[in-house]
């Protein structure tokens, strides 16, 4: 994948994630839905790839509206990403000249990395992740199980003991996984699996959808770092 | 200008600290008053959780989520007030109660509102739940020009 097709396939994906988000929004209060349906439509201009620069401008100047609109993100981390990701594109497309351009670009593919990276490590030191305990607290008070019956996972020691140093390998292994486009496909495939559970037990749909539309960017920096070395 | 690039910076350089620690957590009870002096004795869990959700239904989710989106909305909102109470986060709760209210037929317009929070966190190794705010009290109505 080279770097256009790459940042093209990410305004793609990322419009595509906004248009989901954008839909949960249509049963809600009058200046939300404001907010949402400017955001559906340029999502969708987004996507067809028309004006692509005062698109994302817009949708730029519409999420500080929205960080407004609700004294920070709407939906925690996943906001965060959809930002993020926004503001790469948004400096991709002025940077002066390719050089910046791949720095805006990359930077995103290297915040992705240390998404992993970063959660895993700060798992991995604090000793209830490591006995499996903070694990079994999320299902046994935490906000986010989807149903009662969920909570009974945290009856279950070994199983969230094993599925927390699983959670945690994986994350701090992923920079790893950049030494080759194998392993980094399969480490995308696991966590895009990562993310779908987390949509289906915890109810993070938006994190599954926009995580997903970072992933060129990490695919273009794997190649972009293979011809370098 | 100061507090949008306040908000914005969590984004531009994320923390990525997901689940790090499992912070206590925020059960947020609403009541119904017929007058704003009453005692209330009566809490009811707002958007209790089902007791099951099928594959399908999560399945179907991972698509369209808006209820449980804006349940993780008012988490936060509740979070922020365990924090650093704010109108802005207490009105957020009050309007989307108020809202889901009003939309059941059976509910007398009339009365007023208060919610309340309850956190339940781990100490030594047993669950505890304590009340950490009450809501100021306010008409369920929906008053002319608010959203």
């Amino acid at each position: 994948m080279n770097f256009d097709e790459a940042i093209r396939l990410t305004e793609i994906l990322v419009g595509f994630a906004f248009i989901q988000q954008s839909f949960e929004h249509i049963k809600s209060f009058s200046n939300e839905k404001i907010i949402f349906f400017s955001r559906l439509t340029l999502s969708i201009v987004l996507v067809t790839g028309f004006y692509t620069s005062w698109v994302l401008i817009l949708l730029f100047i519409l999420s500080l509206v929205m960080l407004n609109r609700f004294q920070g993100p709407y939906n925690g981390g996943a906001d965060r990403m959809s930002l993020l990701i926004l503001i790469c594109l948004l400096l991709t497309h002025l940077a002066p000249n390719q050089y910046w351009k791949e720095v805006a670009f990359g930077y995103l593919a290297l915040q992705l990395v240390l998404s992993y990276f970063v959660s895993g490590w700060v798992k991995i030191v604090n000793p209830d992740w490591r006995s499996g305990r903070a694990l079994r607290d999320v299902f046994e008070y935490s906000a986010y199980p989807v149903s009662q019956s969920l909570r009974a996972w945290a009856k279950s020691p070994r199983l969230l003991l094993i599925m927390s140093w699983l959670v945690m390998l994986f994350e701090l292994i992923f920079p790893f996984t950049l030494f080759s486009e194998q392993t980094l496909i399969i480490a995308l495939v696991v966590a895009a699996g990562f993310h779908f559970a987390n949509a289906c037990l915890f109810g993070l749909n938006r994190f599954f959808w926009i995580w997903i539309a970072a992933y060129p960017s990490i695919f273009w920096f794997q190649l972009r770092l293979s011809s370098i070395m | 200008m100061f507090r949008s690039l306040k908000l914005l910076l969590p984004a531009i350089v994320p923390s990525w600290n997901f689940f790090d620690v499992i912070a206590p957590s925020p059960r947020i009870q609403f009541s119904l008053l017929n007058t704003k002096n009453e005692l209330v004795f009566d809490w009811t869990e707002f958007r209790p959780r089902l007791e099951h959700v099928s594959f399908k239904q999560m399945l179907l989710r991972v698509c369209w989520n808006p209820v449980w989106n804006e349940s993780l909305f008012m988490v936060s909102c509740a979070e922020r007030i365990m924090e650093n109470p704010t109108e802005h986060s207490e009105l957020e709760i009050l309007n989307r109660i108020k809202r889901d209210l009003l939309n059941n037929p059976t509910v007398n317009p009339d009365l007023q509102l208060q919610f309340r929070l309850e956190v339940i966190e781990r100490q030594n190794n047993k669950l505890i739940q304590t009340t950490c705010f009450h809501s100021r009290i306010v008409p369920l109505k929906f008053s002319e020009g608010s959203v």
